[in-house]
């Protein structure tokens, strides 16, 4: 953002009117993505009654597309914090006018990975066993496990994530409430705003605790994901048995979680003109974080055929070669293409600079980031030691209803979001901005 | 605020607004600043105390880290099934569960003390205030017994205020 250029009345106008009473797109778009998630509604209710078989789940692959889906949005989820928490301690300049829509998506992709969870378990009602209550009911849980490690992960992960996201937008829902003219909004922000007025004894509080909430937040950016990749990495599975899953999953995470904000950045920035706010060094910089971590992405990859090779085990050589030639192989080539090869275009300034292709570019990622839990799923649990126990997947629509419900489930999310709530973090844009002097020299 | 009245200065220039606070400070008057965004120039102006949001998260942060180790020893011992020679308790698997705790506890401590420390919620005491303060305007807000209200309404004008508004302390 070019700070000088912009005064404090011009971010507040530019930020709220985006929440200004909705057109007949915000509404299309609410209904489509209220369409998808009821879709989605529909086939876990058909599951519920008829059973897991419904989704196609059966041995050997008994995670299916639930987990990936679940791993999936979690990693999704990943960037929020670290746009939010990591950069606001590393003071980087670009985070402001993009972290609040970060933040927004964490929250909805955790709420959205949360009920996998509870789907996959086919008797949602039974679904708060996994809470690893102390002993009264005796389930007896095993904190030794990696599966209530991960409950005790995301958990964490969302109240904290909940309440960093609550707290960062006080201040601004204060700025909505006072420039609102209808009394539900009014009233509206006036609750959630908690009161707020600005006072420099609030801000200075503020700004103590919110740094304390960044520091206590960023190492959930790396814990997180290292927590669910131990799901898989703590178990015997060929492909999964190794020690490079956390730093790979977390480096994917962030890579996902990028791209999807700038999916979701580009089309808010388009229709509600936040050209002055959101500029091309903010796409830049976020380009960067993604090539960074596609080259992770793709030297993880590596790593995992040469440790395979270099084991001399193998169970673990035929996984690594049936990923690229076996049964899913169309999975894995696109998983390829999409976070490993396509990404490198994000070398030219000229590509960084076009937001049509960046657009494209980050469905591709998530395309891909989709494909790769896929891959680490579907392929380990179908050809794991014995190959009697080998098997495959058909897909139902019933899987495919449900992915396509948590698509619409954090779409209606986001969507409602946007309309109520100021997606830019006002204050501290403003921040950033030199405050009016009329003696600069005097201070 | 120590007063029955408050005299509210608005500002559009910060150095005007701090020239008020120097009229506040020079009459040993209690007073309040709001502002658009966190001015950092104010703190030193006003001479704030140092946040003691970080004790907040330290107890809550200590008090989950012994929770999640507690939590899952005692789990442990409850039901002290020994497999082969194993230890019951294995306390490096418990140290994500004491972290998450830490990080958990530490968060919502956090949360108490933005709560407690800031003064929300609030809905309706805030003496002096302007809706303008959220948006682009400075605010000083000088407490003051109704006799001095004048004297100080004029020194505020004098700083280059906009607007004076004169109100009760609630």
């Amino acid at each position: 953002m070019s700070e000088k250029q912009v005064s404090y009345s011009e971010v507040t106008d530019t930020v709220l009117n985006i929440i200004k009473p909705a057109g007949a797109g915000w509404y299309a778009q609410l209904i489509i993505c209220i369409s998808l998630a009821a879709l989605g509604g529909y086939c876990w209710a058909r599951m519920m009654i008829w059973g897991l078989g419904e989704a196609a789940i059966t041995h050997p692959i008994m995670w299916g597309v639930f987990i990936t889906n679940f791993v999936f949005w979690v990693g999704i989820a990943h960037s929020g914090t670290l746009i939010s928490a990591v950069l606001y301690l590393f003071r980087a300049r670009f985070r402001q006018p993009i972290y609040r829509l970060a933040e927004a998506m964490t929250v909805f992709a955790v709420m959205t990975a949360g009920l996998f969870p509870f789907i996959h378990v086919g008797r949602p009602w039974l679904a708060y066993w996994c809470m690893p209550y102390p002993n009264q009911r005796a389930l007896w849980p095993n904190f030794k496990s990696p599966l209530v490690w991960d409950v005790f992960a995301i958990s964490t992960y969302f109240t904290i994530s909940s309440i960093f996201f609550m707290v960062g937008l006080f201040p601004d829902i204060a700025v909505a409430r006072d420039k609102a003219t209808t009394w539900f909004r009014k009233t509206l922000y006036s609750i959630t705003s908690l009161g707020w007025s600005g006072s420099n004894k609030q801000y200075k509080n503020y700004a103590a605790a919110y740094l304390l909430f960044a520091a206590l937040a960023t190492p959930l950016v790396v814990s997180v994901h290292s927590v669910v990749s131990w799901d898989f990495a703590m178990s015997l599975v060929p492909g999964w048995h190794a020690t490079i899953f956390p730093p790979y999953f977390v480096a994917g995470a962030i890579f996902s979680g990028v791209a999807m904000v700038i999916t979701l950045i580009i089309p808010l920035r388009r229709v509600f003109k936040l050209h002055n706010l959101v500029t091309e060094f903010h796409f830049d910089a976020m380009c960067k974080l993604i090539l960074l971590t596609s080259n992770i992405v793709a030297y993880a990859y590596i790593t995992e055929f040469y440790v395979a090779w270099f084991s001399n085990n193998d169970f673990e050589r035929y996984q690594f070669w049936f990923r690229p030639f076996g049964d899913f192989k169309v999975a894995f080539w696109g998983m390829v293409f999409c976070n490993c090869i396509a990404p490198q275009a994000l070398w030219f300034k000229k590509l960084r600079s076009n937001i049509t292709f960046l657009f494209i570019m980050s469905i591709i990622i998530n395309i891909g980031m989709w494909l790769e839990r896929f891959n680490i799923i579907f392929t380990s649990l179908s050809r794991e030691f014995i190959p009697a126990a080998w098997g495959n997947y058909n897909f139902s629509w019933i899987d495919v209803g449900i992915t396509l419900g948590s698509f619409g489930w954090f779409g209606m999310w986001m969507t409602l979001f946007i309309k109520f709530f100021p997606s830019i973090a006002i204050v501290e844009v403003k921040e950033i901005i030199h405050p009016p002097k009329r003696h600069a020299e005097e201070h | 605020m120590r007063g029955e009245k408050v005299v509210t200065g608005v500002y559009t220039y910060l150095d005007d607004a701090m020239r008020a606070i120097d009229v506040a400070k020079s009459k040993n008057l209690d007073f309040k600043t709001y502002s658009p965004t966190y001015v950092h120039e104010f703190d030193e102006y006003a001479n704030d105390k140092r946040s003691n949001a970080r004790f907040f998260t330290g107890i809550g942060a200590i008090t989950g880290l012994i929770s999640g180790f507690t939590l899952a020893i005692m789990c442990a011992l409850d039901y002290p099934m020994r497999v082969s020679a194993k230890d019951l308790v294995a306390p490096p698997a418990y140290i994500v569960i004491g972290y998450e705790c830490t990080i958990l506890f530490g968060g919502l401590c956090t949360l108490l003390s933005i709560l407690v420390l800031c003064g929300v919620p609030n809905i309706f005491k805030k003496p002096g205030y302007d809706p303008r303060f959220s948006d682009d305007k400075f605010g000083v807000v000088i407490a003051c017994d109704p006799k001095s209200v004048d004297e100080i309404s004029d020194a505020v004008r004098a700083t280059g205020a906009d607007e004076v508004l004169v109100n009760d302390t609630l």
